[in-house]
């Protein structure tokens, strides 16, 4: 296959998903907030009475599911029932699920005069969200004790913190995956991340004894940092050599060869194909090929193989009295003594 | 999860009078807080279609085939905040488990399989909490392992400690049938069979010290894991963190190999929001990979290279439906030139209340003896409030040919469909051009049923 072939079909896809994204559909259109609130006619002889917030909103109710209008509400001006069951069909979005608040209580402060849009600013400004960011309720809440301890509930209900993403603390951007388990370190583990997660979706990346991958079981995820997405059956060696020891983070050594092997493509199967290239072991150990050098830049890499603790090959050439030579780096030291099990096996 | 499950974990989980008051708050608007407590629990069926190949066919036998249609099933429950004599809010329950069956027949796979991936119980007392279960520890020294034991911690004027100790858990997979050791005496495939592994040998235990404000953060860590024969790791793990500002953080952590008292990895990191538009993030890593081997490996004593990278990100949100992730990393590695990897990627969204989602993106790697360039456009569209779809396209040019291939790339797509506010549906599909495989077909069905159900001030 013409190595431009690809190419040409990831270029033809690209352009069809322009295409089809151009012509989408915006789905429903946003409430005409605005128009209800200041722009009819009201208040005088002939004219409907002026609406406010709590005309069709009732703010008071515990379930903010039954604080939007009923179509009866509506149908009092709006005859065309069909238009109006397709606008109170569309839910308003809520990223951070349910708040614990007392309207009531807010509605009644001096502060807030019984006024909605200083905190819904959206419902009239189409630039701003419909319902008020956190950084809204921090401006008189100060919470500092319960954000130094990252505690989120009650305000946030527990469920709908799943679906959160943090904005501002612990912003999970794409700087974080790199480093989440050093912030998993650092503060209380099992207030901060187990306040959102839980240990089975830590696991359902790295628990790697699982039979499904998460890109296997999240396809659909497809703005998430999935390591293993795509093509990476081949790309996985090039990713293994680009950054030593990363896949240990998850896997084990162990691990490589027990996949390799099961798959057949371990040299530790019958009839194995050698995979290093001349020269990788003999007496020329100036030679470009030979294992020295490589081996001690990515020991990792060899341990994907050659890990089998006692019958480890390498040991065949490098125990003491051998013709291979003392296999310790310079610098290299250990506390251990040549007593220990391991080192045994060498020093005899 | 099944009518009996989901019985069971109600009453385990229901608090004392948990709902009771909530009934009456109803009523009364002004009556006390109700309590609050959370269930969670959720089942997800996958069942899959393929035929594989074990590639690359030994010394050029014929590759054999094999149709799999594997069935995974993995069910996960929670309890939060449930009340206990003692004290309210204060019982947690978590429980995970998968399990397979593997109808077809295969010449490595086994027809059942599956694990427990937790199950643990979290009492907390005043300042004090444990967990006992299967369970996990993550990040500082024990880097990430589960086992089968008790932790244990407190937290007192922003100071916390935490110890843990029990029986690593083990893969079940690690047994290799057919396993031949390449070596030994005479170069001769010797059929090697591992000792089977006691698991009285595996074990681990670990401590953990800190302070937390919300300016800084920190914490000292201890881990020691045995395996047979003697010291699996024993690392001691330092963790900081501080936010000078709203818009900064910085955060460093090192690990220190106690055999061999080198630093197995250390890591610096910034992030900063300089402007609402502008997210920055920079970090270095220093990582040792020889030290993060077993120490029962022989080849963990055989290298002291180390491995460096250095680079940063940036994320411009440029309009609210345009955002550009970019990042870039450097490698260098002794003995050999240095290494790199990036990328960039744009993403598009259009719509609001059904948003259509366009990301292009570009990765670059850079690695010893091989790299490769990628494309990858991702798609993703709401059709409405119950059908959603993904399509993406991915393309591969490797620097070097990969088994005579120079190229390879894979199609995918997603849609899924809200049958109702617990259960949902997914059909995926891929299809792949490979070096391993002229054309690579695969398709899944999953069904995920989530069950909720909670009792807490809501919206009062």
């Amino acid at each position: 296959m013409s190595a431009r072939f690809p190419v040409f079909l990831l270029w033809l896809a690209l352009t069809l998903a322009a295409f089809a994204a151009c012509r989408s559909e915006s789905g429903p259109a946003r409430f005409p907030h605005q128009v209800h609130l200041a722009g009819i006619a009201c208040g005088v002889p002939g004219k409907p009475a002026c609406l406010s917030c709590v005309s069709c909103h009732d703010v008071v109710t515990h379930d903010s599911g039954q604080r939007m209008p009923r179509a009866a509400v509506c149908e009092r001006c709006h005859q065309d029932t069909h238009q109006v069951k397709a606008v109170l069909a569309v839910a308003p979005i809520r990223p951070s699920g349910e708040i614990a608040i007392d309207h009531d209580k807010h509605l009644a402060m001096p502060e807030i005069r019984g006024q909605c849009v200083p905190c819904h600013a959206g419902v009239v400004d189409a630039k701003r969200p419909p319902l008020p960011p956190m950084s809204q309720c921090f401006t008189c809440h100060e919470h500092e004790q319960q954000w130094a301890q990252a505690q989120c509930t009650p305000c946030h209900e527990s469920e709908a913190l799943r679906r959160t993403m943090p904005v501002t603390f612990l912003k999970h951007d794409t700087g974080f995956l790199r480093h989440h388990g050093s912030v998993m370190a650092e503060r209380q583990q099992a207030q901060l991340c187990q306040s959102c997660h839980t240990q089975a979706q830590c696991q359902a990346c790295h628990d790697v004894t699982q039979d499904l991958k998460v890109e296997t079981r999240r396809p659909e995820k497809i703005e998430s940092g999935q390591v293993h997405r795509g093509d990476f059956m081949v790309r996985h060696a090039i990713e293994a050599r680009s950054e030593p020891a990363r896949c240990l983070s998850c896997h084990t050594v162990q691990g490589c060869d027990s996949c390799h092997v099961a798959r057949g493509v371990s040299a530790n199967v019958a009839n194995p194909l050698n995979p290093h290239p001349p020269e990788w072991v003999g007496t020329n150990t100036s030679s470009s090929n030979f294992h020295g050098a490589v081996a001690r830049r990515d020991i990792v890499a060899c341990a994907g193989c050659h890990e089998a603790g006692p019958a480890t090959n390498c040991i065949r050439c490098h125990k003491v009295g051998a013709y291979g030579g003392n296999p310790h780096p310079r610098g290299w030291k250990s506390a251990r003594g040549v007593d220990q099990e391991m080192c045994r096996y060498c020093h005899e | 999860m099944s009518p009996i499950s989901v019985s069971i974990l109600l009453f385990v989980a229901r608090p004392s009078a948990a709902e009771e008051p909530q009934r009456a708050a109803l009523k009364a608007p002004k009556a006390e807080a109700p309590d609050r407590f959370s269930v969670n629990a959720q089942s997800e069926t996958y069942v899959q279609l393929y035929r594989r190949a074990l590639v690359p066919g030994q010394n050029g036998q014929v590759v054999p085939t094999e149709l799999a249609a594997p069935i995974h099933e993995y069910v996960s429950a929670n309890a939060r905040d449930v009340d206990a004599p003692w004290q309210k809010d204060s019982i947690g329950l978590e429980f995970a488990a998968w399990g397979r069956v593997w109808p077809t027949d295969s010449s490595i796979e086994r027809p059942f399989d599956g694990d427990v991936q937790t199950a643990s119980i979290r009492l907390e007392a005043g300042p004090a909490w444990a967990r006992v279960g299967r369970q996990q520890i993550a990040g500082g020294a024990a880097r990430f392992a589960r086992f089968d034991g008790v932790m244990v911690g407190a937290r007192h004027l922003g100071f916390f400690l935490e110890g843990y100790g029990g029986f690593t858990v083990l893969p079940r997979w690690n047994d290799q049938p057919g396993y031949h050791h390449l070596g030994a005496a005479e170069d001769t495939l010797l059929v090697y069979q591992p000792p089977a592994a006691k698991r009285g040998n595996y074990w681990l235990t670990g401590a953990r010290l800190g302070y937390q404000t919300a300016k800084v953060s920190g914490s000292l860590s201890f881990h020691n894991e045995q395996a047979t024969g003697g010291v699996d790791r024993r690392n001691l793990g330092l963790d900081l963190g501080a936010n000078p500002l709203t818009e900064m953080s910085l955060g460093a952590s090192a690990m220190l190999e106690l055999d061999s008292m080198r630093l197995a990895s250390a890591r610096l990191f910034a992030d900063a929001t300089p402007h609402p538009l502008f997210d920055l993030g920079a970090e270095f890593l220093h990582t040792e990979p020889a030290l993060l081997l077993s120490r029962q490996s022989v080849l963990s004593v055989f290298s002291t290279d180390g491995f460096d990278e250095v680079g940063g990100a940036l994320t411009a949100k440029i309009q609210r439906w345009l955002k550009l992730d970019t990042n870039g990393y450097i490698e260098a590695y002794r003995g050999t030139g240095p290494g790199a990897r990036g990328d960039a990627a744009v993403r598009i969204i259009l719509g609001s209340a059904y948003p259509t989602l366009v990301r292009i993106g570009y990765s670059r790697v850079i690695a010893p003896k091989n790299g490769y360039q990628a494309m990858r456009l991702s798609l993703s569209r709401r059709l409405n409030h119950r059908l959603s779809s993904t399509l993406e396209a991915y393309g591969y040019i490797y620097d070097e040919r990969v088994a005579g291939y120079k190229t390879s790339s894979m199609y995918a797509g997603t849609a899924s469909y809200q049958v109702s506010d617990p259960l949902e549906i997914m059909w995926t599909a891929s299809v792949a051009q490979s070096p391993f495989a002229a054309l690579d077909a695969q398709t899944m069905l999953r069904a995920t049923y989530t069950f909720d159900r909670a009792a807490k001030p809501r919206g009062y």
